[in-house]
């Protein structure tokens, strides 16, 4: 177990006002089995109002709507989260993470990923770890090589990407070896920006696995959100009125308080 | 009935004018066609029209069941009536819309399900359309024109009056409203349908608006006109698509939708008509399992026959298929609007092969169907009559009750030899009359 602080930060800045904008947002951690999350201090702002709410897939989602012009938007939260990865429990598990979705999709870059690839009979758990190990031998880390529409077969034909590609890839794997996965968009120990895993459903429990760092999620992880892919995780969502161009600022950290 | 039929020109002329129209786009462009009206009506007979409807009704409630049971328990999965996959990986099947129960527990409100008569005269579901089924307001304006045109017609004939859909339709609105106003939502006036929006809206006597008109506000759906008050919207009759609804929830893309209206949805402030999520139910691959959930949720007998379907994904019907390929009609359970329909019959070698390895490597997206001996209809075509293809798009309302309503879309095929009817291909239609007697 680890006690976490935690504190993220976004502000988008338009060079010139924009209006009406509606945002959706899934940008603060909850309590589960494995996390236990204290919030400090949660701001968004501006905003006309606010409302707290469960999305679809158990995540905590923040709507709301700014009508009147507006030269920045901002949400930030902070807190501590006591995690402990070994604690989980048992839960069911939704058919829709058995089947490929939008951004997994690739079937026959995956297969033919898989032919190379020798599995053992048994568990899931030893298959997702070759899985893992064999993706984290052949594809490498590089920005800039995909983008955020980019699908897993995608990112496996170019063979190049970054954690939301590592972690797409490996849930089409998974997938096709039937194995229900799912994606997480969390933060990690440490300064920089959001990251992404992946969890596996077996005996009734979900399990981490992160394959850029081709480790097992322990302690240092905290979990914002789950789906299906990306799409079902994304921080922001919003639209908004105006010609003006934005700029993004993301601030993340993590330390372990001792 | 012959001064009706003297009268068609006239009554297309008006059609035009009215714009009775369908919007097409072909290669990018958009192009505005005529949606050609034949005078000589199809006719049911009351005792014909009684057992349809009953069937009807029951595959309508039926289908409400299962969009229950499928965005709930899923029952009929677990109980091995219909395989998962089949419901799962349905690009209709939206796990955004599990959770939530719709007002009422209503999700397909206004059903168009299409039938064919065969030659035998017995009565055949083509598919059921549970998402946003269009054409109701065209024998709704032709009959309203033809009864100007030749009123002797309607009083010689015991034809029900057909101009109830208004009222049906504002009934089943007003079932699930929660509070608020009634509201049409059109994606614009470059829509197929624009002119039934419109329509709908005046005869329904509901706002007509466009997603700039609409916002959520505190979890509320909201209208607001050009220098109005905003006013809650209590029922949204919205005739754009799921996947373009709500920008924050699916395609974010989407222009055309309204940011955060699937948590007003979720949150049982609004009702959305259709309800999201029941393309898992119209799916062609599903059509196969429809007498199936008549049974195991009604305990009773379809009414209505299927048209005899194989699923290739099954191994037995998978051989079938593959030896009879050139009988049998093939359709792509991701297409609609008449596109990715192919007979057998019309492939050559080569193609028939290419789609046995279809058939073989992804058989899931396919069904293959008997084609039907339709019965065919007679339309006027210059001086003579003629016979073609047609279908009958019979509209369902389900509000505290499901009602069909006692008329209908008929389509025909204008191509002598074409057995596809589809308005988007090119077709006409008929009125459908429903005899009293």
């Amino acid at each position: 177990m680890k006690n976490l602080r935690f504190y993220y930060r976004m502000r988008l800045t338009f060079d010139q006002p924009v209006k009406e904008h509606d945002f959706a947002l899934r940008f603060v951690p909850y309590s589960d089995s494995v996390q236990r999350i204290d919030i400090a201090g949660k701001t968004v702002e501006p905003a006309d109002w606010l409302q707290e709410e469960r999305d679809a897939f158990g995540n905590h989602l923040y709507i709301g709507r700014c009508s009147r012009p507006h030269d920045y938007f901002m949400y930030e939260v902070k807190g501590t989260a006591k995690v402990d990865a070994g604690c989980r429990v048992k839960e069911p598990c939704r058919e829709c993470y058995a089947y490929p979705s939008k951004l997994t999709a690739g079937e026959p870059e995956v297969k033919r990923f898989l032919e190379n690839v020798c599995l053992p009979d048994g568990g899931a758990f030893e298959k997702a770890c070759i899985l893992m190990q064999r993706l984290y031998d052949v594809f490498a880390y590089e920005p800039g090589a995909t983008d955020i529409y980019t699908t897993a077969g995608e990112a496996l034909r170019g063979g190049r990407g970054v954690c939301q590609d590592y972690a797409h890839i490996f849930i089409a794997l998974c997938r096709q070896c039937r194995i229900p996965a799912r994606y997480v968009a969390g933060l990690q120990i440490g300064e920089g920006a959001t990251h992404a895993w992946a969890e596996i459903y077996e005996d009734g429990m979900w399990k981490g696995f992160d394959p850029t760092h081709n480790r097992f999620v322990d302690d240092v992880y905290i979990k914002l959100s789950h789906g299906r892919d990306y799409t079902d995780c994304i921080l922001d969502r919003g639209i908004f009125y105006g010609q003006a161009n934005q700029e993004q600022e993301i601030y993340v950290n993590v330390e372990e308080i001792v | 009935m012959n001064e009706l039929i003297e009268r068609a020109e006239t009554i297309n002329q008006l059609l035009a004018r009215y714009g009775v129209k369908f919007g097409i786009y072909k290669n990018n462009t958009f192009h505005e066609q005529l949606f050609p009206f034949d005078a000589i009506p199809r006719v049911i007979t009351k005792a014909e029209f009684e057992v349809m409807e009953k069937g009807l009704v029951q595959r309508v409630d039926a289908l409400n069941q299962f969009l229950k049971d499928i965005y709930g328990k899923k029952q009929i999965v677990k109980d091995g009536v219909i395989p998962e996959e089949f419901v799962f990986s349905s690009s209709g099947y939206l796990p955004e819309c599990e959770g939530i129960l719709p007002p009422k527990g209503i999700y397909s409100h206004i059903s168009g399900i299409d039938l064919v008569q065969a030659k035998d005269k017995s009565w055949y579901i083509l598919e059921d359309n549970l998402r946003i089924p269009s054409g109701a307001s065209y024998p709704l304006i032709a009959r309203e024109l033809c009864r100007r045109a030749s009123p002797a017609t309607f009083r010689n004939n015991g034809v029900i009056d057909n101009r109830n859909y208004a009222a049906l339709l504002k009934e089943t609105m007003e079932h699930v409203n929660c509070g608020g106003i009634c509201v049409i939502m059109t994606p614009g006036r470059y829509n197929a349908a624009y002119f039934e929006h419109s329509y709908l809206a005046e005869r329904t006597n509901s706002v007509l608006a466009t997603c700039s008109d609409l916002f959520v506000e505190n979890n509320c759906l909201y209208y607001k006109g050009y220098g109005q008050k905003k006013q809650k919207v209590g029922a949204l009759y919205r005739r754009i698509s799921d996947e373009y609804l709500d920008p924050c929830t699916f395609l974010p893309e989407s222009l055309i939708g309204i940011p955060n209206l699937m948590s007003a949805y979720r949150a049982g402030n609004v009702s959305v008509i259709n309800a999201p999520g029941n393309g898992v139910a119209d799916d062609k691959g599903i059509y196969y399992f429809v007498p199936k959930m008549i049974e195991y949720y009604l305990k009773e007998e379809p009414i209505l026959k299927n048209a005899p379907t194989y699923l290739p994904f099954y191994e037995k019907d998978r051989s079938y298929v593959l030896e009879n390929l050139e009988k049998l009609v093939i359709k792509d359970v991701s297409e609609a609007g008449g596109y990715g329909v192919v007979f057998g019959r019309d492939l050559d070698k080569e193609q028939l092969e290419r789609m046995r390895g279809l058939l073989i490597t992804q058989s899931r997206r396919f069904i293959a169907q008997e084609v039907i001996d339709f019965l065919d209809l007679e339309i006027v075509e210059g001086y003579e009559r003629v016979e073609r293809k047609a279908d009958l798009r019979a509209f369902v309302l389900t509000g505290e009750k499901t009602r069909v309503w006692a008329s209908g879309l008929t389509r025909f095929s204008r191509n002598p030899d074409s057995f596809v009817v589809n308005s988007s291909q090119g077709g006409g239609f008929k009125d459908t009359w429903v005899l009293s007697h």
